[in-house]
């Protein structure tokens, strides 16, 4: 297990800057790594580990300092400079968010000079910020506009720019860039490089010019992007924000020709409350569904019905390149890749495009959901799949792009038509003037009923693998999962370490069920055979994965990895409230595994609704030939050229 | 047309990979391989490099275009004529220079002519400030430089300089020496005594000396230095700072070219006295014409064994130096900055705490010093520190270097005591009647003359040795927009105070020059200024209000008086 705590440092020899810190902390001197420095902040005396940041020690008791460029996520910059404090003895103000406490020091971080500075710094950032807040998508929770009101900011001490001067980048289907909100505090950036390893932007220029730029200034629809939305969620103001398509959406409902159905994803559910100013971690999934309908849409549909769906195929597939590998001896590509990310699947196109015959060849749930809905549903309806508009409430802003991939065309029209972010599904239900969190609960509509408990944890990272080990294991071993852990809780898979690895021997094997007959005829190959499954999260994880693949490292003995682009998985996902860090995921996720545990069905091969849809519509089973022609797509080879 | 194949470059950036190393640090020199090559780094390149680098091409375009000699966007003329707009060669008649300039070629500034021949560009600072108006073309400078000149220089481009009538090298003026120029040595004395010692004992040598930092902090070098030392890491570095962009410095041009062995003795002192086995010499590169006359200085060295493995015969001590050049921000100056450059990345200061004497080039602890204080050190080490001791004050121990220019008879390099008044410094170079001194460039501060009798020394005037003179008919405002142009300019860009700070003085300025800027906006433009001090990342961005902020000072009612009726104009 060693090798995977060490791949960020074997593999990694280009480390962002944050980890560059952590790599000089580590030659350092142990025991005083390890020792606790005194120190005085407003006259409240404490103790911190040696290397605190003087923001983070202020926090442990309660201060605010505010900040601008600092975030949780990210590794520090210090350069807005507007969580200045004074240190006694120091001729000057020190940033907070970058001052390690190493000696005992005492710190005031409300003087008169602190304060004057602090409005001075706003000031000059308000005097370059062009536009106005009413007409910002990020008005009311912008942190620029709430430091302007903390502050008592009420006219432009040094003017303020009417002009723009960047104007807006809306060419790409995901993110819209809008430069002249941009206050330089570079997060978008480090977001980019050190969590997703991407690398769309960067400081072009130097002085007076200096701006946030892509490479050679290309538009958003030319870059090297994953469409993650990573820098959105981290953007403090209205600067970057993903493309919104609710006019459309609601033209559609405003259609009376138009049949307009939504599938809703798991994270958005659990995170979309936190829009309705309720704290991190309160699902409103019934509630939601309710909302949805007073909005006017004609149907609401559980996407974990699709997640539920792609187990099943993805998992056949699996046993397929399994079996191909073990009893055949055929050549095969293992370990296989999930493919439900849409950012990771942009990721691998790109970045390491002669990997693509790892991915697994299973649509994302969304666009399995969606060609469903345009073929068995209209059938079933006997509704003119041109007549339906089908929606997905996504936490994704990559979905976004995902949706307008010209493979994706099933019944010969979109098969998904909008994708909303949880961000702009809250806008929609505040216009028709709901307060979601006191909306009455209902249900989602047949045919595709409530999902299973698997589909849900789909939204966390570790939730696919954690699913499919559940469906695997029980079709190969027809044993109960509870027996192996328990309350269904598949521990090595969960959390948020960078990369999580885990094995798994199957000692017994049990009957071919029926749905896997054309497949397989018995699973005595896969007695003994210790499955190696890995999952990872945020992209600058999945790089690593796959270079140790590429050498010849642990993970390329693998049989199966998760990869999702967005760091926590889908619950952090570029479409989901802002902010987004940490805590704000664990909240999240504990909300997910909740709603499994509280699920009457845990696994996705037991879906009453995807058994029937197997009987009535997807002749063949499993990876047969509807199901080809419908839940399976190819991969397009792209580069990481720009020029 | 010249046309770039992909392979091609590829295969010569893996060249240039094999010279300078497969890490970041790599980048600059690759670049300024490229741009040599190609006359700019296209798009194609950039990527390129980054592929090679193991980086995004937009952090490989960030870096280009941080720095002011690499283009991106357009392919750069055969000659790149760049014409310093500092505030001296401003006062010297830079205007008329650039106006001619224009005229002869037919284009502005920032243009390239249609044959590709020539470019025109700006730039700030060649460290020529005693003779200037100055000129770069290439890397052959030019002083004094009319524009009858201009002239006879273009039409020298078209000769490609054969048989030409400009000397190769342009002079410095030495006008007064004192015991660190005088002093006598023998070949690498300094060193062999050190080696002579004991690490500690050579810092505790540096200690008794009082030696501090040339480059105007004035910290302690003996401190510095034992804080390296003392570090447990075992990869060090010593980086010599020979990025002198301070406007109105030129000493180390000088030191480099005349004391260089002096210069390198020091460094090799400072990495034996720390434990160090690597050294960088970085070189702005508007003082690219040294770089070959350097790198053979270092190549007889290593021949002598001053370099290398087992150096002077000292078991065990190996050292080595490269020149790393720049490639045109002022801000590198800044001893963070200079490293974040070394590394290969955009010259933006780092957050101190913590100090490059523990988290330096690549978090290794690293000493940077001024060209100045290796030679301050190497002469202690020959000489002994009672020797050194002897001029200055009791907090400023020593002489010092001063390059002196602007409205004096006698503008040039003077070796001054500490503790020498600006009077007794004006009337040794024929500057008695002057108005106004500005001590320290750009970011240091303007002493009208009312304060003459200020001494220069750490407790006082601490600067790196910029000393530029107004004489009793300059407009000191037009003083204040020059260096307030400067800074926006120079500025790194990352931190609000300093980057938004000095464009709202800027255009405070443009409100005087107006007569539209009323007492208590200027007020707060000063209480704004005082904010960029306290606030500002890095030493630079801390003092660029400072020649603001005094000039408003000491010439309130020459500015208030004046703002009606002065017209926008050149300072001369």
């Amino acid at each position: 297990m060693n090798e995977i705590n060490n791949l960020k440092k074997d593999l990694h020899s280009r480390a962002p800057k944050s980890e560059k810190m952590q790599d000089v902390l580590a030659y350092k001197d142990e025991a005083l790594l390890k020792s606790k420095i005194k120190v005085t902040i407003d006259s409240i005396e404490f103790e911190v580990p040696y290397g605190t940041t003087i923001l983070a020690a202020a926090r442990m008791i309660g201060i605010k300092i505010p900040t601008l460029c600092y975030h949780d996520d990210l590794c520090i910059s210090g350069v807005c400079r507007i969580c200045v404090v004074e240190v006694d003895g120091q001729r000057i103000l020190h940033a907070s968010c970058s001052y390690p406490i190493t000696s005992p020091i005492v710190v005031r971080t409300h003087t008169k000079k602190i304060r004057q500075a602090r409005r001075h710094i706003l000031d000059l950032m308000l005097s370059e910020h062009a536009g106005e807040c009413y007409s910002c998508c990020r008005n009311g929770h912008c942190e620029l506009q709430i430091l302007a009101q903390e502050y008592g900011i009420d006219f432009y001490r040094f003017g303020h720019e009417p002009k723009t001067v960047f104007g807006r980048d809306d060419s790409g289907y995901s993110i819209v860039r809008d430069m002249d909100k941009c206050i330089l505090c570079r997060r978008c950036i480090r977001a980019c490089i050190d969590l997703q390893e991407v690398g769309v932007y960067h400081v072009l220029n130097r002085g007076k010019e200096t701006f946030i730029g892509t490479f050679m200034n290309q538009p958003m629809s030319d870059v090297v992007c994953i469409n993650c939305g990573q820098c959105i969620n981290h953007c403090p103001t209205g600067a970057l924000h993903s493309k919104d398509f609710s006019e459309d959406v609601w033209a559609a409902i405003d259609d009376p020709f138009k049949h307009v159905v939504i599938q809703t994803a798991p994270a958005p559910r659990a995170a979309i409350g936190e829009c309705f100013g309720l704290k991190p971690g309160q699902p409103l999934t019934f509630e939601l569904n309710t909302a949805i309908k007073h909005c006017g849409f004609d149907k609401v549909f559980d996407t974990n019905f699709a997640a539920d769906l792609t187990i099943i195929e993805e998992g056949t597939e699996l046993i397929q390149r399994l079996y191909a590998a073990l009893v055949k001896k055929e050549p095969v590509y293992l370990p296989q890749f999930t493919s439900c990310s849409p950012g990771w699947i942009k990721y691998i196109e790109h970045f390491n495009p002669e990997m693509l015959n790892h991915v697994s060849s299973a649509k994302s749930p969304q666009q399995m959901f969606g060609a469903v809905i345009k073929t068995y549903y209209a059938k079933l309806h006997n509704i003119d799949p041109f007549d339906i508009v089908t929606v997905a409430l996504m936490p994704c802003t990559a979905k976004k792009y995902e949706c307008n991939r010209p493979e994706f065309i099933s019944s010969g029209y979109k098969d998904v038509d909008y994708v909303l972010t949880t961000r702009e599904m809250a806008q929609m239900i505040k216009e028709v003037g709901v307060n979601l969190p006191e909306m009455p609960k209902s249900d989602f509509d047949d045919p595709f009923g409530t999902a299973t408990g698997s589909g849900v944890i789909f939204g966390a990272t570790g939730g696919v693998m954690e699913s499919a080990i559940r469906t695997v294991y029980e079709l190969v071993t027809g044993e109960k999962i509870e027996n192996l852990f328990d309350h269904m809780q598949i521990k090595p898979v969960r959390g948020f370490e960078g990369i999580k690895y885990a094995e798994l021997t199957i000692e017994n094997v049990g009957k071919v069920p029926d749905i896997l007959k054309h497949i397989v005829s018995d699973w005595d190959w896969l007695k003994g055979v210790t499955l190696k499954v890995a999952v990872s999260h945020g992209t600058a994880n999945a790089k690593r994965v796959l270079e140790n693949i590429q050498s010849g490292g642990k993970l390329s003995e693998c049989h199966f990895i998760e990869f999702m682009a967005c760091p926590g998985g889908c619950l952090g996902g570029g479409g989901q409230p802002i902010p987004t860090n940490k805590k704000i995921l664990e909240a999240r996720t504990k909300a997910i595994y909740a709603e499994d545990e509280n699920s009457e069905v845990r696994k996705s091969y037991e879906n009453p609704a995807v058994v029937k849809l197997y009987k009535e519509f997807l002749e063949g089973g499993p990876c047969g030939h509807i199901s080809h022609s419908l839940l399976h797509t190819s991969y397009t080879p792209r580069t990481k050229m720009m020029v | 047309m010249q046309v770039i194949y992909r392979q091609k470059i590829v295969e010569e950036i893996e060249e240039l990979k094999n010279i300078y190393g497969d890490d970041r640090s790599s980048l600059l020199p690759i670049l300024h391989a490229m741009q040599d090559k190609y006359q700019y780094i296209p798009d194609r390149i950039l990527q390129s490099v980054a592929h090679a680098l193991e980086i995004h091409p937009a952090e490989v375009e960030a870096v280009a275009s941080f720095y002011s000699f690499f283009e991106t966007r357009e392919k750069l003329g055969k000659y790149v004529i760049r014409l310093c707009q500092t505030v001296t060669c401003d006062m010297k008649g830079k205007h008329k220079v650039a106006r001619q300039l224009q005229n002869e070629l037919g284009i502005k500034f920032g243009e390239t002519t249609k044959d590709g021949m020539f470019s025109l560009r700006y730039t700030n600072c060649l460290g020529l400030c005693d003779q200037g108006p100055a000129m770069l073309v290439n890397d052959r400078l030019f002083a004094h430089v009319t524009p009858e000149k201009t002239q006879r220089i273009i039409e020298e481009c078209h000769r490609d300089f054969i048989r030409s009538e400009f000397p190769r090298v342009v002079p410095s003026i030495l006008r007064k020496t004192g015991s660190l120029l005088n002093a006598e040595t023998t070949g690498a004395e300094g060193l062999k005594n050190a080696l002579g010692k004991k690490p500690a004992e050579v810092i505790e040598e540096i200690r008794k000396s009082n030696l501090k930092g040339r480059g105007g902090a004035g910290f302690p070098t003996a401190f510095k230095w034992q804080l390296a030392a003392e570090d447990s890491s075992e990869t060090k570095y010593v980086v010599c700072n020979a990025d002198e962009g301070e406007p109105g410095t030129f000493k180390d041009r000088f030191l480099l070219y005349d004391r260089t062995d002096l210069i390198l003795d020091g460094m090799t002192i400072g990495a034996y006295a720390i434990g160090a086995s690597q050294g960088f010499i970085y070189l702005r590169i508007e003082y690219r014409y040294m770089q070959k006359y350097l790198e053979a200085a270092l190549e007889k060295r290593r021949q002598q064994g001053l370099l290398g493995e087992n150096i002077a015969g000292r078991k065990g001590f190996n050292f080595d130096i490269q020149i790393r050049m720049g490639a045109g921000a002022y801000v590198c100056g800044e001893e963070t900055a200079l490293i974040e450059s070394l590394e290969g990345e955009r010259g933006e200061p780092r957050n101190r705490p913590p100090f490059p004497v523990d988290t330096g080039f690549f978090g290794r602890p690293t000493i940077v010093n001024n060209v100045e204080t290796f030679l301050g050190a190497a002469l202690i080490l020959t000489k002994g520190a009672q020797w050194f001791a002897e001029h200055g004050t009791d907090k400023s121990k020593g002489t010092k270097l001063y390059s002196i220019s602007g409205d004096c008879e006698k503008p040039g390099i003077y070796e001054f005591a500490f503790g020498t008044s600006i009077n007794e410094l004006l009337i040794e170079v024929g500057g008695e009647n002057a108005k106004a001194v500005q001590i320290g460039g750009a970011s240091g501060l303007c002493i009208s003359s009312v304060e003459f009798d200020r001494k220069l020394s750490f407790e006082d005037l601490s600067s790196g040795g910029s000393v530029i003179i107004f004489g009793p008919d300059r407009d000191m405002l037009q003083v204040a927009k020059n260096f307030s142009n400067f800074f926006i300019e120079e500025s790194c860009g990352q931190c609000t105070p300093c980057r938004i700070g000095n464009i709202k003085i800027r255009e405070g300025i443009s409100l005087l020059e107006k007569g539209k800027c009323s007492s208590s906006y200027l007020k707060e433009l000063v209480k704004l200024s005082d904010t960029m001090r306290l606030t500002s990342k890095c030493g630079l961005g801390q003092s660029s209000g400072n020649a603001f902020t005094t000039i408003m000072e000491g010439f309130r009612e020459e500015i208030l008086g004046k703002a009606l009726n002065s017209t926008e104009g050149d300072i001369s």
